[in-house]
């Protein structure tokens, strides 16, 4: 830990604000004249709108205007994929996609007269034959063409696959499956537009407001800066606000033609419905290995779902890319169109359902061999990316194995499934690992110096429950010298200088890196303009022989000579001292990702077999950790998200119509309190420098990939019963 | 959601006046339910008669050892009174066991005996339900089933009864207290709740112009009792399965026998059968499996809802089995 501040276990600033009610999020903007929207949702699948009846919801007390596919609103451009979801704008014409779109959008003068009117709003349907489930669509499964979302290699063929399987004297097969789930944040998505003239401003619920500005400005033919998005706290979003979704544009279509501010608060059956999900996935994987355990290949074949409206494939196989040395290799990804809403990012992207099939192919091998996973996985380790050839930036897996096993006491697991037993319960032992890319973003910051020794961090990023605002402020105080309470930070503004989404584990090391830029540009300007200065103490000497701390710099020489940054501004009239940063990822000679070891152990009553995860340790890669208190617990709150994705989670659908069965949370299943165990987390807190300057990598991501292959593991070596299929509710114990 | 009228009721006749007076009126209690089911626009009152100010939040000691417990009493009251702890503990457990610390704050007694049920396709407006809109069909049977009822089900509607509190009490052969400007009447706890036959949207003999005031408990059967609930997550998860049971054994052999079933029929099922076939009868693991698929034997699944007979077993087995 640097004693100015990283990785110090500081509370988030805005702890405060958020216990105790006074933390502002964008649901609690109010403007002068702000009128209330409520989106009407089409009940079928598929088809086209007969006719629309606004009559009734027009005469409604309070409503100023109902509008809908019928009044034509002319988009001037369909945004690019990515970031708007979707290739068909709202209200574009009267076809349907899914159940949950909008068909329509009621704006009054409350939000009870609003949703009220929306109720009275009739739609006659001339409804077509949905394509229901994903297992429904599996017949029309596709490969997509490179495009749009289609961003990483659909086929991918690595020595000679066919020959290798064929040579191996061990092989596994399986077919694994994860569910429709959604990200379910406690904030809801929320969208407040306000015109002048031909200026928007947008208080948005977004995980990037800086991308999402040129999206909404493209939509409406405006100049960027003409649009101006803010976001001043997310309460949860997981991925469900890295897009914008059709009501941001509607809103601000609707307060466009009202000539008034409006606002919409989606409920929370539309959270299911209209910003996105992660797409069911079947995946089938096959291993060849030698007898001591040696990976000869592995293919994976993956097929996710996709709506009408958009082809996203999930990017599952690259679990079998990239994270073990094997020399032959086939993956494929197919897509599977269905009568549903658009799927998006969801925590993990990609590598969540992907793990889970080959973290637990790799302990069906380890079975198989009579080996031990984690020693199996030591021999398959991939000392350079396994793909490219190039060497990583840094990794650090073998250590987190090593320092995983024994903490968790992983020598205890009884190879043999179904041994352990305490009283009623079976007692299991399960592990795997955690690989994810680190993505890279240009992001800018600036960082203040005042003349009261105040600092302040501005940048466009912003704060998704993560503790980003802490981090921040940490990296600005350590750079600069300076204790980190003296430091405030405004984010989540495209007023500000632009800087990175919150989506993708991309905060911490590109917007960490741009405040820490900017901070040491400041820092460097300040003793020039000390060194420079005749009536400084440090008049003189060179620039290196100035250090800085607690806000004082002072000769490294000689620290009795020097000055606080206040006295230096002071006497300068330098007020602020600005220090610019900008950081540019540039083509790397290395691959970059995060590492991770889960171990879980999990009891199951055997009469009556819920599982339980009474105990979880995982072993995090991430490069150095900003701030140890954040990091725990944004790494326990992924854990326990992806416990909850193994055990519980699912969205249902009606196999006829397709439709999402969750009108709440009370339906829709994650974990509650009583469902966790003992969560220990341990980072292994090695600087990445060859990743960017600040050396730290993402977390958001990395602590929620393997948990429930983990979880799945430990549940074979418990009942001796090999669960393919997620989630694993007592239904498929029994 | 509708617009509605508001009227609140001082005394149990004002109640009574105002539920005959206004048309399409409901009581409103906790609010749990019924708020819930408006905002879905589900159920549709033009009027609401808010019952909470009635003086009936007692739980009063009956001479013959048994208790009265008012209808508007809250559920986080009821399971913390130390007379229901100490004396009908599968009452306090069973309360316990639903919904949520701030859920129970709010619901009545009352009204968690008119709770309806979480069948997904009741809650989805767009999906026929024969108890939402009757003879609309039921989307459910040939739909996901994996909630649905295996006892008691009809072709109109397999949807289950919802409650844990009354699973509990059909166990311990409570009265429910009605009144209504007619008089007063008592039914038992086991006939207060209706099977679906073809009107599923009849869920109760309740009138529509009557009063549930009290819930009363003849005094506790002899042995220990147990509430035990399984679903899919530790807390605030409807139950796949629940058992209510109140267990005495002498000499090894059942000498008295209260069971009933939640999350698996669609009325709160006491398990008639299966008493039948345990008292007197070795209180051995055999007996209380004889006994569990004696009652399940008229089971008949859905899709997706056959693991619920198995379930039902393995619990009715474990409870009895931690209990002799």
């Amino acid at each position: 830990m640097s004693e100015q501040g990283i990785g110090a276990a500081l509370t988030r600033v805005e702890a405060r604000d958020k216990v105790t009610g006074a933390a502002r999020y964008t649901a609690d903007v109010v403007l002068p004249g702000m009128a209330y929207a409520a989106l009407v949702s089409s009940q079928v699948s598929a088809g086209r709108l007969r006719s629309l009846d606004v009559s009734a919801a027009k005469a409604a007390p309070g409503v100023l205007g109902v509008f809908s596919h019928l009044d034509r609103p002319t988009w001037h451009r369909v945004p690019a994929i990515p970031y708007f979801g979707e290739t068909r704008m709202p209200f574009s014409d009267d076809r349907i996609h899914h159940a949950g779109q909008h068909i329509a959008i009621v704006v009054a003068s409350t939000r009870q007269q609003a949703a009220h009117a929306a109720a009275l709003v009739k739609a006659e349907y001339e409804a077509g034959k949905p394509v229901p489930t994903l297992e429904k669509a599996l017949p029309s499964a596709y490969v997509a063409a490179q495009g749009n979302y289609v961003n990483f290699p659909q086929e991918t063929v690595r020595g000679t696959p066919e020959e290798a399987l064929a040579g191996s004297p061990v092989r596994v097969k399986a077919e694994y499956r994860t569910a429709l789930i959604s990200h379910a944040p406690i904030e809801p998505s929320v969208t407040t537009a306000t015109w002048e003239g031909d200026e928007l401003t947008l208080y948005d619920t977004s995980q990037a407001v800086v991308v999402h500005r040129g999206l909404v400005a493209t939509a409406f033919g405006l100049p960027e800066d003409k649009v101006r998005l803010v976001c001043p706290l997310i309460g949860g979003a997981f991925g469900a606000k890295t897009h914008v979704w059709g009501h941001t544009l509607l809103v601000a279509l609707a307060a466009r033609r009202l000539g008034r501010p409006v606002q919409v608060v989606i409920t929370r059956k539309q959270m299911f419905t209209t910003t996105g999900h992660q797409p069911p996935t079947v995946q089938r994987i096959e291993i060849g290995a030698e007898r001591d355990g040696r990976l000869r290949v592995i293919t994976h074949d993956s097929t996710n779902s996709t709506s009408f409206v958009a082809e996203r494939p999930e990017n599952t196989v690259l679990s079998s890319v990239a994270t073990y040395a094997v020399p032959n290799l086939r993956t494929r990804v197919r897509l599977a169109r269905m009568n549903f809403g658009t799927p998006t990012a969801m925590r993990t992207p990609g590598d969540g359902p992907g793990s889970f099939a080959l973290e637990c192919a790799l302990d069906e091998l380890a079975h198989e061999l009579g080996a031990d996973p984690v020693e199996l996985r030591r021999r398959n380790h991939a000392d350079v990316h396994p793909q490219s050839g190039k060497p990583w930036s840094g990794k650090n897996l073998l250590e987190c194995y090593r320092i995983g096993a024994e903490r968790f006491g992983w020598h205890r697991r009884d190879r043999r499934p179904g041994t352990r037993r305490e009283g009623n319960d079976l007692i299991g032992y399960g592990m795997a690992t955690a690989r994810r890319v680190e993505h890279h973003r240009a992001a800018e910051s600036t960082v203040d110096i005042r003349t009261d020794g105040g600092v302040v961090v501005r940048t466009a990023t912003q704060d998704i429950g993560g503790g980003t605002l802490t981090t921040m402020i940490q990296v600005a105080a350590d750079a600069l010298g300076v204790a980190p309470d003296k430091v405030t930070i405004t984010v989540g503004d495209t007023d500000l200088p632009p800087g990175a989404p919150t989506f993708g584990s991309i905060t911490s090391g590109s917007n960490g890196s741009a405040v820490r830029l900017a901070a040491q540009d400041a820092r460097g300007a300040a003793i020039r303009l000390a060194v420079g200065d005749k009536g400084s103490p440090l008049h003189g000497l060179a620039e290196d022989a100035v250090d800085v701390r607690d806000g004082r710099l002072f000769a490294k020489a000689d620290p009795r000579r020097g000055e606080t940054y206040a006295v230096l501004l002071t006497r300068n009239r330098v007020n602020p001292l600005r220090g610019n940063g900008k950081y540019s990822p540039a083509e790397s000679q290395y691959e970059t990702s995060t590492f991770g070891a889960h171990f879980t152990e999990v009891r199951i009553d055997r009469d009556l077999p819920r599982v339980r995860v009474v105990r979880h340790l995982a072993v995090i890669d991430c490069g150095i950790v900003l701030n140890t208190k954040t990091a725990r617990n944004q790494a326990q709150g992924g854990i326990i998200g992806s416990i909850g994705v193994a055990l519980m989670e699912e969205l249902r659908q009606d196999p006829v119509s397709g439709r999402a069965l969750a009108p709440a949370l009370t339906d829709y299943h994650v974990p509650v309190n009583a469902d966790i165990g003992q969560i220990d987390v341990h980072f292994v807190n090695k600087p990445d420098h060859n990743s960017n300057p600040l050396g730290a990598k993402g977390l958001g991501e990395i602590c929620s990939i393997g948990v429930s292959a983990a979880v799945a593991n430990a549940v074979f070596n418990a009942t001796g019963r090999r669960i393919r299929d997620l989630p694993i509710t007592p239904r498929r114990l029994l | 959601m509708r617009t509605f009228s508001y009227v609140r009721a001082d005394d149990v006749d004002a109640a009574l006046r105002a539920i005959t007076d206004e048309p399409n009126a409901k009581f409103l209690g906790g609010g749990t339910n019924l708020v819930d089911l408006m905002r879905e626009d589900i159920e549709r009152p033009d009027t609401v008669v808010d019952i909470t100010r009635l003086p009936l939040a007692e739980v009063e000691e009956l001479p013959d050892g048994g208790v009265r417990i008012g209808a508007l009493l809250r559920n986080s009251h009821l399971a913390a009174h130390p007379v229901i702890r100490s004396r009908y503990p599968m009452v306090a457990q069973a309360v316990l066991s639903g919904a949520s610390g701030q859920l129970r704050n709010m619901a009545t007694v009352g009204g968690n005996l008119m709770q309806r049920t979480r069948c997904l396709y009741f809650y989805d407006d767009a999906a026929a339900c024969n108890k939402r809109e009757p003879g609309s069909g039921c989307a459910a049977i040939g739909g996901f089933s994996r909630s649905h009822a295996v006892l008691g089900a009809s072709a109109s509607c397999a949807a289950t009864h919802p409650s844990d509190l009354c699973v509990a009490l059909a166990a311990l052969d409570a009265i429910v207290e009605l009144r209504s400007s007619r008089g007063t009447r008592r039914v038992p706890l086991v006939d207060f709740h209706r099977m679906p036959g073809d009107t599923p949207e009849i869920e109760t003999v309740l009138a529509d112009d009557e009063l549930i005031t009290a819930v009363e408990l003849p005094p506790p059967p002899s042995g220990v009792s147990r509430y035990r609930k399984v679903r899919d997550r530790a807390s605030y998860a409807f139950a796949l399965v629940s058992v209510a049971a109140a267990l005495d054994v002498q000499d090894g052999v059942v000498s008295s026998i209260r069971l009933a079933l939640g999350g698996v029929g669609t009325k709160p099922w006491r398990a008639y059968q299966a008493e039948r076939a345990l008292l007197g009868a070795p209180a051995t693991e055999e007996s209380f499996r004889a006994a569990a698929r004696a009652e399940l034997a008229d089971a008949v699944s859905l899709p997706h809802n056959e693991f619920k007979i198995r379930l039902a077993e393995s619990t009715i087995v474990a409870v009895l089995r931690g209990m002799s």
